[in-house]
């Protein structure tokens, strides 16, 4: 019997290929009716037989197009009505936005075939997408996603294109951003004095591998902002880069030409080769244990025993790795600090002494994203985030919200976000960075009163880290003025624990928060950086905490890990700390350390004493420089040979405590990875037996500390069955998850 | 000047009880080293003649230590007024002078203090025209607190204020930034630095004449940024004109010891307290002019063009960095919190 349904989705599915998916799936199934995006996400209406209309629709919930998400579906019989075809009707915007918006997607197998097939119409034309594949969010101006609404309607399809586009068994059917070298967006070569290098476009990407092979700098514009490269296993020219760049140790992320050359000389594990397989590729850290290929690893990765590594995700950089015979390093193109660069003119301004040549092209970029890296911990594959962007902002799909509100958290400070749920949705800005800078600031404005516009909804409730001079907080006040929303300050370490709280949906559990962090302000106007809270019953309680040291030096603290290390340090180390300062310094802080007031919990200095003593480093460069140098100055790690440094009291465990004893390790001469693992031990061991203690069996752990794999892995290894862990799932354990924190805070605990 | 002894070593409540011994305190000190016509009147008060706008501007000063390197309290309490009354755009004329000092206060310092006080006033060109002494008992105070109020007479050519600044007007600052507090906080904290820090307490009122003299209108503003810094004082005039502030991080005058001190307690020079600097905002036009003028001045040898007003980013001061990155200073809001991770 002819029936008529009426049946929607939500989630990512715009943008994906959804509705030629379902074009062809109702041609199968003989139903005639129509399919739309609106402002919800796909509206079908479809009538035939009802029996195949509902495998139809279950078909579709079990198997929909490769690269979309959904979130809810619905299927409802409406009153016949007869069409007699089935027919793709174009998007109407009827109300607001509320769907989620499309993230950007790496080339995919088909089209890299393509770009490589010389019988193909788009050999050799890097803007090569398909439904499944191509940037989206980057160049979204307007919802729907439709070509119309994205910064490619500047480019009118070609016949050929048009003829793809209609046409439904092609890949390109209704793909909003379909091009070709005939109707598409234009590539240009110019050197640093702005002058444009003649090339067939045939040679252009030989060309540039020969540029790099012979030790220049390039300045290269992907679909997602401009990238600086250099030849990967060329020291000089790295030297050269870290030092036009003010950036003297903070390794660089390596593009490798294919997963096939990765392979040969780094070990992946299988989530490893899973992720950077993924539509999402982010820039894996990999270990170089056992590592077997050419790179500089030296002035690539300073220090470190691993690295990011990164694959063709565009069509411009698999064109470039075909020509190329070496790897390449592929970091953000910027000064040190400053947003990533989205503009040709920006990028010659910007970059004019930095890079030799520009890789340019005309298609502009609306949403500027830094690569999003990823790492999984050795031993039990945990995936911990580091940076959350390309690939996976704006979206988060994992959490419901059930709210009449339209709230906007403004997150921290020195790795900024915001989130904001306007809708049935929540949106997560891509990573923003350090709000310090003026650039970055701008951008973070920018992309507030972006996501207002788009959204079409003024916030009501404005979210606020406590901190009074974080960037975000001030902005967030003046916004809050502006629109006369409410405004809510929130404490930053809580808003770390609702967000794992979040991550998880444990807010009708009894979890005990683990929230271990370089600083934030706390309720008692100290920095914490240490606590232990309990939750239950939509209540945060603060039970423990490591015991107080003193803050020293404002920021200064937090750039020498030595000043860690000289607060924590008990009467006998005075030989190690006159090494580390001059007798004015000495004299100086000890004056400054006696009359102190200000006091911390912070365990990111306590990883800065441990690398100071230990003699790693005295001196950050980079945001969590020590710690990082710390793990990797240790391979492995064996429990069975490890003790703990201190005893765990009924608050939490004492700093100085584990200073003391761990001077002493280094005074009888043991081994410093040992030391190093006995470190990690105490912490994973005194997390764990306070939890029992406490009598909780579920710990959320949160904070930048838990970036530190070698922690995590210790971690699940210690815990007994009894307890869970939960760790961030798709955020990171930094800052970047205060917004999604302060909005699960005002839902969930703010009353 | 021969200031007779008082025969005591060091002041006590009697001093201030309005009897014979403040009589003999103030006759064989005050009045003797600070006579003037004015004061020889020995009246409640004094009377003196303005023509036209006067500019008033009163300081109480309350410092630790009382001396320091470059100068004490008392010199302190001439230049700040002095030069308040000169950032209005007038020329300083008289001052008050009222001290509260702390029973035990030993008379010699005393007689030091109002030495410098005599010293800087008529360098300054003002005169002391009427005044006040009360003792307090141990523990109420701090030694000694001066209060001065200070008048002058309006430049027949001044226009200062700050609605008079537009987008693309020039700050210029007329020397080292930052030495008073390192100064002042070397010698209270007993910090030792490479070399000694001086404060560089002094007046200011004759270079800003000569710039009113010369420039007369086209000179938009004069600020001098003591508590607080540069930082807060730009910060506060952004704010009031609802304009940003672009500096030029390598423009800025710090000198070598003093940036290595601020380095070395993890200070930012823009946030530490100044006395004998100002900061003079113009016309574009004139800039190189006044700049010149004021590098042939004693008191502006050092003088620099530090940045710019903007429409770009109202209320954010903004600094371009050595590097060439672009660092927002944050306005200071209490201790200083840190917010690196
Ligand atoms: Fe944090
Ligand atoms: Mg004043
Ligand atoms: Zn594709
Ligand atoms: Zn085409």
């Amino acid at each position: 019997m002819i029936k008529s349904y009426k049946i929607s989705f939500s989630g990512q599915v715009q943008g994906v290929g959804f509705r030629p998916y379902v074009y062809n799936l109702a041609l199968e199934f003989n139903l005639k009716g129509t399919v739309s995006n609106n402002e919800d996400g796909v509206l079908i209406f479809a009538s035939g037989d009802s029996q195949n209309i509902t495998t139809f629709y279950q078909k579709l919930i079990k198997f929909p197009p490769p690269i979309s998400k959904i979130k809810n579906s619905s299927i409802i019989e409406i009153e016949n009505v007869l069409f007699d075809y089935f027919k793709i009707i174009p998007s109407t915007k009827n109300g607001q936005l509320n769907l989620p918006l499309t993230p950007d997607f790496a080339i995919c197998n088909n089209c890299k075939n393509d770009v490589e097939n010389t019988e193909n119409r788009r050999y050799n034309y890097p803007f090569t997408t398909c439904v499944n594949c191509g940037p989206r969010w980057a160049i979204t101006q307007t919802f729907p996603f439709e070509r119309n609404n994205t910064s490619i309607a500047k480019f009118p399809m070609c016949p050929k294109c048009e003829k793809e586009y209609n046409s439904p068994p092609d890949r390109r059917f209704h793909s909003q951003t379909n091009t070709c070298s005939a109707c598409g967006i234009q590539l240009k070569l110019i050197n640093n004095l702005g002058k444009t290098i003649v090339i067939e476009q045939s040679n252009l990407f030989k060309k540039i591998a020969i540029l790099l092979s012979e030790g220049n700098i390039i300045a290269i514009k992907n679909t997602s902002g401009y990238l600086l490269c250099c030849n990967a296993e060329d020291p000089k020219v790295i030297q050269k880069l870290r030092d036009k760049k003010h950036r003297p140790h903070k390794p660089f992320a390596v593009l490798y030409p294919s997963l096939e050359v990765l392979q040969k000389e780094v070990i992946l594990n299988e989530n490893q080769l899973k992720s950077l397989t993924s539509a999402e590729l982010p820039i894996n850290i990999v270990s170089l244990e056992n590592y077997n290929g050419k790179i500089a690893l030296k002035e690539v990765a300073p220090g470190l025993n691993q690295l990011g590594i990164m694959l063709p995700y565009t069509g411009i950089l698999k064109l470039l790795a075909n020509e190329l015979s070496f790897p390449i390093v592929a970091t953000s193109g910027n000064i040190h600090g400053s947003p990533i660069i989205n503009t040709n003119a920006d990028a010659l301004k910007k970059l004019e002494n930095i890079a030799d040549y520009f890789l340019q092209h005309n298609l502009k970029i609306e949403h500027p994203q830094d690569d999003s890296v990823v790492k999984f911990s050795t031993k039990f594959q945990q995936k911990v985030l580091f940076r959350r962007s390309r690939g996976y902002a704006p979206n988060y799909l994992e959490t419901s919200i059930n709210s009449e509100q339209k709230i906007l958290a403004m997150g921290a400070h020195l790795k900024s976000t915001i989130a904001f749920y306007p809708n049935s949705n929540l949106y997560i800005s891509q990573y923003l960075g350090n709000l310090d800078n003026f650039d970055v600031y701008k951008r973070f404005t920018e992309v507030t009163e972006n996501f207002i516009q788009l959204f079409e909804q003024q916030p009501e409730i404005i979210l606020v880290d406590k901190h009074p001079t974080y960037q975000s907080t001030q902005f967030g006040k003046e916004l809050a003025k502006k629109t006369t929303s409410e405004l809510i300050e929130i404490q930053h370490h809580k808003s770390h624990f609702t967000a794992v709280l979040g991550e998880h949906n444990l807010f009708d559990k009894k979890v005990l928060g683990v929230v271990f962090d370089g600083t934030g302000f706390g309720d008692d106007s100290n920095i914490w950086g240490g606590e232990f809270f309990s939750y239950q019953n939509n209540k945060i309680e603060r039970i423990g905490q490591v015991d107080n040291f003193d803050w020293l030096l404002g920021d200064k603290m937090s750039k020498e890990p030595r000043l860690s290390l000289f607060s924590l340090a008990s009467e006998e180390m005075n030989k190690i700390l006159k090494q580390k300062f001059t007798s004015n310094e000495l004299n100086n802080y000890s004056y400054l350390k006696s009359q102190n007031k200000l006091k911390t919990s912070s365990i990111g200095r306590l990883f800065d004493a441990v690398a100071s003593l230990l003699n790693i480093t005295d001196f950050n460069t980079y945001e969590g420089e020590a710690a990082i140098l710390l793990e990797n100055s240790i391979l492995n790690y064996n429990l069975k040979t490890c003790k703990t440094y201190c005893q765990l009291n009924s608050l939490g465990f004492s700093a100085k405590e584990i200073i003391k004893n761990i001077y002493k390790d280094v005074e009888e001469g043991i081994d410093r990875t040992q030391i190093i693992s006995n470190f990690l031990f105490t912490l994973a061991t005194h997390i764990l037996n306070f939890s029992k203690e406490k009598g909780f069996n579920k710990i959320a752990l949160s904070g930048g500390v838990f970036q530190n794999t070698t922690l995590v892995d210790m971690l699940i290894e210690l815990a007994s069955k009894e307890i869970k862990l939960y760790f961030h799932k798709d955020l990171s354990p930094n800052d970047e998850n205060s917004s999604f924190g302060q909005l699960m805070y005002y839902l969930n605990i703010h009353k | 000047m021969n200031i007779e002894n008082i025969g005591f070593e060091t002041i006590n409540l009697g001093h201030g009880s309005g009897g014979e011994l403040t009589r003999n305190l103030l006759d064989k000190i005050i009045f003797k080293t600070f006579s003037n016509p004015y004061l020889d009147q020995k009246h409640d008060g004094s009377i003196v003649k303005f023509e036209g706008e006067i500019a008033i501007s009163t300081d109480s000063f309350v410092i630790t230590p009382i001396f320091f390197k470059g100068g004490n309290i008392g010199e302190l309490a001439v230049h700040g007024t002095v030069n308040d009354v000169a950032m209005c755009g007038a020329i300083p004329k008289y001052l008050s002078l009222a001290f509260i000092i702390e029973e035990g206060l030993k008379v010699s310092e005393f007689i030091e203090i109002v030495q410098s006080i005599k010293k800087a006033a008529d360098e300054s060109g003002v005169l002391i025209i009427t005044g006040d002494t009360k003792v307090v008992e141990r523990g109420k105070g701090d030694k000694i607190f001066v209060n001065t109020t200070g008048f002058g007479e309006m430049h027949p050519m001044a226009n200062i204020s700050v609605h008079n600044i537009k987008e693309g007007d020039k700050i210029l600052v007329n020397g080292f930034i930052a030495q008073h507090g390192m100064a002042i906080m070397s010698e209270r904290e007993g910090l030792e630095f490479e070399s000694t820090i001086e404060s560089d307490s002094t007046n200011l009122n004759f270079l800003v004449n000569d710039l009113l003299d010369t420039f007369g209108k086209k000179i938009k503003l004069f600020r001098d940024p003591t508590r607080g810094g540069l930082g807060t004082v730009l910060h506060e005039i952004a704010n009031d004109i609802n304009k940003g502030v672009y500096l030029k991080e390598t423009a800025i005058p710090v000198e070598k010891q003093v940036a290595a001190a601020c380095e070395m307690l993890g200070l930012d020079p823009m946030y530490v307290a100044n006395e004998g600097v100002f900061l003079v905002v113009v016309d574009p036009k004139i800039e190189n002019e006044v700049l010149e003028l004021m590098r042939t001045h004693k008191k502006g040898k050092n003088t620099a063009v530090i940045g710019e007003f903007t429409n770009e980013h109202p209320k954010k001061v903004v600094m371009e960095s050595l590097i060439g990155g672009k660092r927002i200073v944050s306005p200071l809001v209490g201790e200083q919190l840190p917010r690196i991770c």
